[in-house]
């Protein structure tokens, strides 16, 4: 198995900091100046910093969310819920104007990043393949709705915005969707591989 | 281990769908201009007391909205506009002749039309009166104004929900729609631009009302 490419604490201050530069005005302001920044760089990064952060949680909270998270069930059901519900066009509007609403944004965010480490693994192919099968079509379809509507879903941005939104969300979604195959594929062709070996 | 992640997941959706039901009014409303709209139906929102100036008038906003004891449809626009100010500026063209056909058939219904310009600086009253008649507006009728004072202005538009973004090639875009004023300058009801025939009945029911 591969080995994680630094230590945990180097992750979790990398998450940190990365947190902490996300949290500030500055980088708030400049990334939810456009909509799709908002949702495709913004909604990722936070999730990556609760990824990093997840690095170095102790084992004991550890174990105690493993005790309720067989097969990373629960931990991609939070993912999935936290995405959907922020998919919602009007999320993106109230987060810009209530403080209340951006803080749990970021917060339902990061604890989605690091319950995704924590889950991904152990939810395996099926649960992957089922769960990027919910997800996948859902940011499709939101992303065709982003393109066909006439009207602005949001008073923050602008209908060109919106569009563009839309597309990147498609692309991603195809993109996610070809990486979890080939992965998929690689997966098979390794255990094969193992299965045909000489012992 | 199950078990627990079953209740654990199951509680997740309930608190999911909690959110998501908050957060869109019970499912009725998925953008914040829906909600927006909901909200003011539900809780009408009291025109701020702020100065504003037209072509021959300078008042308050609330005693302007007042003045006849009627009912006023309101919309935000700029002159320079070139987009969807001109769709408002027709639908209000309709809603004026309308008006006109009610006078002439001999009854008047104490309803007003006002358009208010976000575009202050530039909307100077000399500016307003060329825009009005361009339009043929009719000033017993129809009105134009614009706030001098910025923090009035933002005061106004936030107060009204009226989010304006320039698009960076010197134009703005915002959330066009009719706004419906009682005779107290309280906004009652948001209408879409297309349904400009359903916001004219309601307002004449209105304006109407109980004698």
């Amino acid at each position: 198995m591969k080995r994680p490419a630094c230590k945990p604490w180097h992750q979790a201050v990398l998450g940190l900091v990365l947190a902490a530069l996300l949290a500030l005005p500055i980088t708030r302001h400049g990334l939810e100046a456009s909509m799709w920044s908002h949702m495709l760089l913004q909604f990722p990064l936070w999730m990556l910093a609760g990824a990093l952060l997840a690095a170095a949680l102790p084992p004991r909270l550890r174990r105690a969310i493993a005790s309720c998270n067989a097969h990373g069930i629960t931990g991609l059901v939070w993912v999935g819920v936290v995405l959907s519900v922020l998919m919602v066009p009007r999320v993106l509007d109230l987060a810009l104007r209530d403080a209340a609403v951006e803080a749990a944004k970021c917060s339902a965010l990061l604890l989605a990043g690091a319950l995704l480490r924590l889950s991904w693994r152990p939810a395996g192919l099926v649960l992957q393949g089922f769960f990027l099968g919910m997800l996948l079509p859902m940011m499709v379809v939101v992303g065709q709705l982003y393109i066909d509507s006439p009207l602005r879903l949001c008073n923050a941005y602008l209908l060109d915005d919106q569009v563009h939104l839309g597309r990147w969300l498609i692309g991603l979604a195809a993109v996610f969707a070809l990486a979890w195959l080939a992965h998929v594929g690689w997966r098979l062709v390794r255990r094969e591989e193992t299965q045909l070996a000489p012992p | 281990m199950l078990l627990r992640t079953a209740l654990a997941s199951v509680l997740l959706l309930l608190g999911g769908w909690a959110a998501a039901s908050w957060l869109t009014y019970g499912f009725q409303a998925w953008t914040d201009e829906g909600a927006r709209r909901l909200e003011v139906a539900l809780h009408p929102v009291t025109a701020p007391p702020i100065t504003v100036q037209g072509p021959g008038l300078t008042g308050s906003l609330p005693a302007l909205l007042g003045e006849d004891g009627g009912v006023t449809i309101v919309d935000f626009i700029y002159t320079h506009c070139e987009t969807v100010c001109l769709t408002l500026g027709s639908s209000f063209q309709q809603l004026q002749a309308a008006l006109q056909a009610d006078l002439a058939a001999g009854h008047d219904t104490k309803l007003r039309l006002l358009s208010i310009s976000f575009d202050g600086a530039r909307d100077d009253p000399t500016a307003l009166q060329a825009y009005a008649q361009g339009l043929r507006a009719d000033p017993a009728l129809w009105r134009f104004v614009r706030v001098p004072d910025v923090g009035e202005q933002q005061a106004l538009l936030r107060a009204l929900g009226v989010v304006v973004i320039p698009d960076g090639r010197g134009d703005y875009e915002h959330n066009a729609a009719l706004l419906l004023f009682d005779s107290r300058g309280r906004m009652v009801r948001i209408f879409d631009l297309a349904e400009q025939q359903l916001a004219f009945n309601y307002a004449r029911h209105l304006a109407r009302g109980p004698r």
